[in-house]
């Protein structure tokens, strides 16, 4: 496909929210300094966090042309690399903190990410899903091509050993329910669009509805996790509380920049996690449809951009990252609405932040430099590809595919 | 054929739907539930405590103060965290005989964390042991009244309970205006509780500090008063002597003593709560005598009388069928006699007759003799009236003249020379001035203005309430007076080129509704001034002890004496130049 113009609507979107979050850390930055130096001792300045963010978004803002830049031909060939990398970096964590490492920070037992000095930390996690995505796509499109989607020892079975490593590093190892649920939709999402038969797709998610009872019940931290949902007690709840009581008192117009009371230490996490209830407060339920209907613009974009890619592997990586995006936009929405547990994941380009923003915005990136290689006509939902077909096919034409 | 991808379009509109609607639900539904939940957890209401006034008193023409208020410190000590070596020797070094606790004591049982060593401790002390930093020893501090003037003054400032309320005195009668009005601040807070200015609904009212209020008192006028009537305690031998001075140009009371008094910085210290009554305005009692001034007054202002009008002094004359009889019993006074002499010797006979001539007869009380009495002692002279003075004052009783009691007249017959009628030595005093003063009566009063922001504003020039009597009446009165006090036993104690006045009262006292004959109590009361000028003080003085007989000839004159030497002293009256 001749490469043309971007989606505008993806770029622009991305630009704005991002523009959108570094408002609020300005308006709420101060009260979060001053309720940390109050509560710790720690000495931040009004506008650290607000500088900090800057910083974020600007370097989001390199990564992003930096992906749009680097051709995905290029990119491609490192998707295993970064999986494994991710899986590495996932096992090393492990055996840090086993070894309580001062490398390794830990919150309630749970330890996600590296800290290595100064500002710099970084969550293993994120490299896991851009490694997943573009690992997946490929794969994906490689055994939808060869015919072997059926096949359990070339397909489901190395296909199988990926995902469950990484589902495992995250939520067994790390207890992070919140990555594991953005890693569940992120290969949900791919293979449904894999064209695995309907079928197996239903035996694959009764399969994680099944994991997922046991992982529940076998574990007292999430078992609470499922409790704290219906008590009053805990401090997960004291947080959702709290973020209802934030997005409540919003009303239709919000309280104004500035003018959030809950985030002046009510609210935890204000910057990060709870940045959406924070809005909610200042900007009120018009604000938030806005941003709510901004985010759907842009995942519906990242979808027709799929739809109109016609190329499987590129097709893919941007439901993945559609997945990725969506997951964390509506997990962390639904949880600030007490509609789901609390997990603790950001809100993508809102969300104060280091590692979860530069990766989204790679992400984001990526799928813009794909949108330039999108058909007029949609793609056609081909019938699957059976080996037997692919057999009959001359040698000749699988090596020119091989070769796009 | 399923479009998978029409499938998460659709699934991602739905899952956004729900939430939309949700937050339609939070936001708009539930707004205002949330709002009272964010308001029961982010509001932050303390009351600002008003400052409490101050009083002062004169000293010459500058207002001192005489109650002020002081933080003080309560030292604590918790035996749990205390080190007990450390903390002996630097709070005994510290506080010295302020300490109230033994340290065994405190130490003797250690889960008690909670241990008073000292009480009321000086800021200077207090800041001694903060710096110290002792572990387990803290400091409490509380606003409290000191008087740098000791018991000064205490019947007339009352003291502030526990609780932050005036008891008695100004502290009591003037506690709204002492208090001020506390402020309230109710805004949003953070987390840590500290007050944001977020919103619109934050309501700060500052405390209005209470008044601080200056005295009419001298404070060395009252210093010395207090000091000469508890030497007159001995010299004269009665418990309780009671004693006013005041202006009689202008009501302004200059000093107001009572004692046995109290010391109001340790007002607990007290046998009973009887001695916080201030006799001179809350105990109302009969004056006897000295209201013979009254009815004489009266009698001239209705021109049935003059000093040398006449009558028959019997040593006895008959109320419904009641003898009245006279103190003085000396066969030289009876037969005919002056007003002038009935004055001088206090004769009983020449009150009545006075009354009887009031009504127009010469041998019969009645009801326009009672009305006109009763017109000027209750509605010229104030008896048994409050006088509005700013403080608690008792009311009295004089007997209206048409009241369908037994004996009316009798009873009548007995107010000409004060018995029968209960009122304060605040309401003698002030219809007292306004008899001598050239007739005028001034209301009473304590306030000479306030202090702000160590400015002493003044109060108001005060205006005389009514004409009690006309000039003609007073100077008479004055005249009368006069003769009288140098009658008796005035003689040789003024100097020449004063001019000072006064009239004796004893009066019998009732007891369970009867009067009884081993217990009078003694009343004094004068003016001084230079001669030929209208008075310039008032001074009234009140004797007695239960089940003694104090005489106003014998005791309360020599109390009086005594405070008339120094009040004349103090007020700088000049003798007039002699020719």
């Amino acid at each position: 496909m001749r490469k043309h113009k971007s989606d505008r609507i993806i770029g622009a979107l991305t630009v704005i929210l991002l523009g959108m979050g570094l408002i609020v850390i300005y308006a709420i930055g101060p009260m979060r300094a001053n309720v940390m130096n109050a509560t710790y001792g720690t000495d931040y300045s009004d506008n650290y966090f607000f500088f900090r963010q800057l910083f974020s978004v600007v370097l989001s803002l390199a990564v992003i042309v930096l992906a749009f830049r680097v051709p995905y031909r290029i990119v491609r060939k490192f998707g295993k690399l970064f999986l494994v990398l991710g899986l590495l970096l996932c096992a090393l964590l492990a055996v840090l903190s086993w070894m309580n490492s001062p490398l390794v920070s830990c919150q309630l037992g749970a330890c996600r990410w590296f800290d290595l000095g100064g500002m710099l930390s970084l969550q293993p996690a994120e490299i896991l899903k851009l490694g997943l995505v573009l690992y997946l796509a490929g794969f994906l499109a490689e055994k939808r091509k060869n015919g072997m989607l059926d096949s359990i020892v070339d397909f489901w079975l190395p296909f199988g050993i990926a995902c469950g490593l990484s589902l495992v590093f995250v939520i067994v190892i790390q207890k992070d329910l919140g990555t594991g649920t953005t890693l569940i939709a992120i290969i949900m999402a791919m293979l449904f669009m894999s064209g695995v038969s309907l079928k197996k797709y239903l035996v694959v998610c009764v399969l994680i509805l099944i994991a997922g009872a046991i992982a529940i019940l076998g574990s007292p931290y999430r078992r609470e996790r499922l409790l704290t949902f219906s008590s009053d007690e805990s401090s997960d709840s004291y947080h959702i509380e709290n973020a209802m009581i934030a997005i409540g008192t919003g009303g239709f117009l919000g309280v104004g920049i500035g003018n959030s009371v809950q985030a002046t230490g009510y609210l935890p996490e204000s910057i990060n996690d709870s940045v959406f209830a924070v809005m909610g407060e200042t900007f009120g339920f018009v604000g938030l449809v806005a941003i709510i209907a901004s985010f759907t613009l842009l995942l519906m974009r990242l979808l027709r951009t799929a739809n109109y890619l016609h190329d499987d592997e590129e097709s893919l990586v941007v439901i993945g990252v559609f997945a990725w995006a969506a997951a964390h936009v509506i997990v962390n929405i639904a949880a600030m609405t007490s509609l789901i547990p609390l997990t603790g994941i950001t809100l993508p380009l809102l969300s104060y932040g280091g590692t979860s923003m530069l990766f989204m915005a790679a992400a984001l990136g990526l799928a813009l430099q794909l949108s330039c290689y999108t058909s007029r006509e949609p793609r056609k939902e081909q019938p699957r590809v059976s080996r037997k077909a692919v057999e009959n096919a001359s040698p000749r034409r699988r090596q020119l595919r091989r070769n796009v | 054929m399923l479009n998978r991808n029409k499938v998460l379009r659709v699934g991602l509109l739905l899952v956004m739907a729900v939430i939309v609607t949700r937050l339609f639900f939070i936001q708009i539904v539930e707004h205002d539930e949330w709002l009272a939940k964010a308001a029961a957890q982010q509001t932050l209401q303390s009351t600002i405590v008003a400052k409490r006034g101050e009083i002062y008193m004169m000293d010459g023409d500058e207002p001192a103060p005489v109650v002020m208020n002081a933080t003080v410190y309560t030292v604590i000590v918790d035996p749990m965290l205390a080190n007990r070596e450390e903390i002996e020797t630097q709070l005994n070094q510290i506080l010295g005989e302020r300490r109230m606790a033994e340290w065994d004591e405190v130490f003797a049982d250690k889960t008690r964390r909670y241990y008073i060593v000292a009480k009321n401790l000086p800021r200077a002390q207090a800041e001694q042991i903060a710096k110290g930093e002792l572990e387990g020893v803290w400091l409490q501090g509380n606003t409290e009244r000191v008087y740098p003037e000791g018991d000064l003054g205490a019947k007339v400032l009352g003291f502030v309970n526990a609780d932050g309320v005036g008891q008695y005195g100004v502290e009591g009668s003037l506690n709204e205006r002492l208090a001020g009005k506390d402020g309230l601040l109710r805004t949003v807070k953070d987390i840590n509780n500290v007050a944001l200015s977020i919103g619109e609904g934050n309501i700060k009212t500052p405390a209005v500090d209470g008044e601080n209020i200056v005295l009419t008192i001298d404070k060395t006028m009252q210093h010395n008063i207090e000091r000469l009537i508890q030497e007159q305690t001995g010299k004269v031998g009665f418990s309780h002597i009671s004693a006013l001075v005041m202006d009689p140009r202008d009501g302004r009371i200059l000093a107001m003593a009572d004692t046995p008094s109290y010391d109001p910085g340790d007002f607990g210290n007290v046998e009973s709560a009887e001695v916080y009554i201030n006799h001179v305005i809350e105990d109302p009692y009969e004056p006897a005598s000295v209201c013979k001034t009254f009815t004489f007054a009266a009698g001239l202002e209705y021109g049935v009388l003059t000093p040398e009008s006449t009558y028959v002094n019997q040593g006895v004359t008959y109320v419904d069928n009641w003898p009245i009889k006279n103190a003085a019993q000396n066969p030289g006074l009876l037969g005919t006699t002056t007003i002038q002499t009935a004055l001088n010797w206090s004769l009983n006979t020449g009150s009545t007759q006075a009354l009887r001539w009031l009504g127009g007869s010469e041998v019969e009380i009645n009801a326009q003799g009672r009305e006109r009495l009763y017109e000027y002692f209750h509605n010229h002279f104030g008896l048994g009236q409050e006088t509005g003075i700013e403080l608690y004052e008792a009311t009295g009783t004089v007997m209206e003249p048409n009241a369908e009691v037994y004996g009316i007249d009798s009873t009548y017959a007995n107010m000409t020379f004060g018995q029968n009628m209960q009122v304060t030595m605040l309401q003698t005093a002030a219809g007292f001035a306004s008899v001598v003063n050239g007739g005028q009566y001034f209301a009473p009063t304590i306030i000479a203005g306030k202090m702000e922001n160590g400015e002493f504003v003044k109060a108001e020039q005060r205006e005389a309430v009514r004409e009690a009597v006309r000039p003609e009446t007073s100077a008479t009165m004055r005249e009368m007076l006069y003769n009288t006090r140098r009658t008796w036993r005035g003689n040789g104690t003024d100097p020449a080129g004063y001019y000072v006045g006064g009239k004796t009262g004893t009066a019998q006292v009732i007891r369970n509704g009867a009067y009884v004959l081993d217990e009078t109590v003694a009343t004094y009361v004068g003016f001084g001034g230079t001669e030929g000028e209208l008075p310039e003080y008032v001074i009234m003085v009140r004797v007695w002890e239960d089940g003694k007989k104090a005489e106003g000839d014998t005791h309360a004159v020599v109390v009086f004496n005594a405070l008339k030497g120094y009040v004349q002293d103090r007020l700088r009256v000049r003798p007039a130049a002699t020719e």
